[in-house]
């Protein structure tokens, strides 16, 4: 008794990206006449944190941070920085970055026509980047922290 | 065939100086400095930045003979990380689909786009090559050139006037009749993509010296010269699209594999330790295209460069065996007792021998085989053995199961002594930043 099936209007038509696989849920109930399982009409795939973390996966870069320099931002020596190369640094971005070979990651600010690379520790001060002495790139933008929750120590 | 009757339009992008570029990219002090990227086993010089070919470094150079030169200069070495280099190259690729609908992946560093109907979204091709040539950069860091033409062949053309020219900024557009003329005018024509060494050869004694004049020859001569496929080229020259953009892979034709020992050797067990490892390698990779060999061919090799100890040059000896296998296989338990048997013919003792090489020919689908009614054919048992193998090693380590005569000799894996990290595929080896 299907009388009309929806044609797909054009606006519904995306470009598919042939080197993405998406996984299809798949029934594996069988068919039986009488009343269907009710759980076949909720269909989910288990949650991933690639998903979560990961918008851009062939500009993205996972880096182990090493310093004490981000505490204020949650990044703990050991944390993994989840980085993206896609997106556009903007003000107050924490980035992963090069400055004259050392890789360090810090707050972007920009004064002027002059960057400041700021930690969010106070034992440690701000780097000033002079373009035409210092070499400097960035890797990209900070998107997600990776840590372990730190070890429980009992107050005396 | 777009709709408005304008002619197609074809992009070739490649990277400059890949392995070199990548390395870069992850260690940005590279920059301005000369870099050189080594063989398997850091054998000889693949790959060159700029400032290394100054320095007059030739590709193919065995390394050893760099040693005066790395004490003059600051070069930095590596080893081919080909972790690292595969996967940007998966990166560049699939981001290149960010540009085009059809994008043929030509190599590791080399991709045909056809850039057609996105006339909306970028004013020129100068604007959208450049735009890609940005956008590349600040998501891999790693600068490409790019070369436009209504050809694949055209396009190759820009693009090494692209690379060759500074003023091009390493965008070329060769999209009307006279810009096309203008840079055929003084193409050579060996550069040309599908002229060979021969050809050009051919071609010079007819004083062909140009692409421009190899464009104008007629079509009847040129198909008694160069075949079918100096038609093609011709025309492509011409700016009728011959070749077109083949998306998807193609299963490749035959296989082969030969690193080297880390110093030459006389033992044939040693050698056949080695010759086992390679086909238990090389048959994984048949496997994991789901091809069978019909035809196996061994060969050793003694280093041309060595020296005895009266200085005078070490007598060489460079044999080689082709065997036609019973029937096409996947599985080195069929392959190994030829394999073995192929070296022991060949192998004569006295001789140093630098490598041994296994080739794997006559390559067909695992899915089109026939069996032939006089021979067993392809054992259905050993075949989910090799699964069954591929799938352990790929879960606990590559070569933690391996057959007995393929002694786990440390001395001869390959040798990476300038590795840099593989920071996108090993946890273990990820960048770090203070």
């Amino acid at each position: 008794m299907i009388d009309s099936l929806d044609p797909i209007p054009a606006e519904n038509i995306f470009r598919l990206d042939p080197k993405r696989r998406q996984a299809i849920p798949y029934f594996s109930a069988q068919v039986q006449a009488g009343f269907p399982s009710p759980a076949d009409n909720i269909i989910e795939t288990s949650l991933n944190l690639q998903d979560l973390c990961v918008a851009h996966p062939d500009c993205t870069y996972f880096v182990k941070a090493t310093g004490e320099s981000m505490l204020g931002d949650y990044i703990f020596p050991g944390s993994i920085l989840v980085v993206d190369s896609a997106i556009p640094i903007e003000m107050g971005n924490v980035v992963v970055c090069w400055l004259n070979g050392d890789c360090c990651v810090k707050r972007f600010l920009r004064v002027g026509k002059m960057i400041i690379l700021e930690p969010s520790n106070e034992n440690y001060s701000p780097i000033y980047v002079h373009k035409d002495r210092d070499t400097f790139r960035v890797l990209g933008v900070v998107t997600y922290v990776v840590s372990k929750p730190p070890r429980y120590v009992r107050p005396d | 065939m777009s709709f408005l009757n304008r002619p197609d339009m074809y992009a070739l992008i490649d990277a400059n100086c890949f392995y070199c570029s990548v390395e870069r990219s992850f260690n940005p002090a590279l920059e301005g400095k000369p870099v050189i990227v080594l063989s398997n086993r850091d054998g000889c010089v693949v790959a060159r930045s700029n400032e290394a070919k100054d320095l007059g470094i030739n590709m193919g150079q065995p390394f050893f003979q760099l040693a005066e030169l790395r004490k003059q200069h600051d070069i930095a070495v590596f080893s081919s990380n080909y972790a690292l280099y595969g996967d940007t190259s998966a990166r560049l690729m699939s981001l290149l689909t960010h540009f085009a609908e059809d994008v043929e992946v030509y190599s590791i560093d080399e991709a045909f786009l056809l850039v057609e109907g996105f006339e909306c979204l970028y004013p020129s091709y100068q604007d959208l090559g450049e735009i890609i040539r940005a956008k590349i950069d600040q998501w891999l860091r790693i600068p490409v050139s790019i070369g436009f033409g209504p050809t694949k062949t055209l396009a190759k053309i820009a693009n090494r006037l692209a690379k060759k020219t500074p003023e091009h900024n390493g965008v070329c557009v060769l999209d009307t009749p006279e810009k096309i003329d203008e840079s055929l005018k003084n193409f050579p024509v060996n550069e040309i993509w599908g002229v060979g060494r021969q050809s050009a050869r051919k071609l010079e004694c007819f004083d062909i010296k140009t692409a421009d004049q190899l464009r104008k020859v007629p079509i009847d001569w040129i198909r008694q010269m160069m075949t079918v496929n100096g038609v093609r080229l011709v025309y492509e020259l011409q700016g009728h699209p011959c070749k077109l953009l083949e998306v998807g892979q193609k299963p490749k034709k035959s296989f082969c594999t030969e690193p080297g020992f880390h110093r030459v050797t006389t033992d044939l067990a040693m050698i056949e330790d080695a010759l086992t490892a390679h086909l238990s390698r090389v048959c994984e990779k048949l496997r994991r295209q789901n091809s069978l060999a019909g035809c196996l061919t061994v060969y050793l090799k003694t280093n041309r460069y060595r020296k005895t100890a009266t200085g005078l040059p070490d007598k060489q000896h460079n044999p080689s065996r082709t065997i036609v296998l019973p029937h096409p296989t996947n599985n080195v338990l069929d392959m190994i007792h030829y394999a073995v048997g192929a070296l022991n013919e060949i192998y004569a003792p006295d001789y140093h021998y630098q490598k041994v090489g296994i080739m794997l020919t006559d390559l067909v689908s695992a899915d089109y085989r026939e069996t032939n009614l006089f021979t067993a054919g392809l054992d259905e048992k050993r075949l989910k053995l090799s699964n069954a193998v591929d799938k352990l090693n790929q879960r606990f380590g590559s070569n933690k199961l391996r057959l007995a005569s393929q002694q786990h000799n440390p001395e001869w894996p390959m040798q990476f002594q300038y590795l840099s990290k593989r920071c996108t595929t090993r946890w273990s080896e990820i960048l770090e930043a203070k």
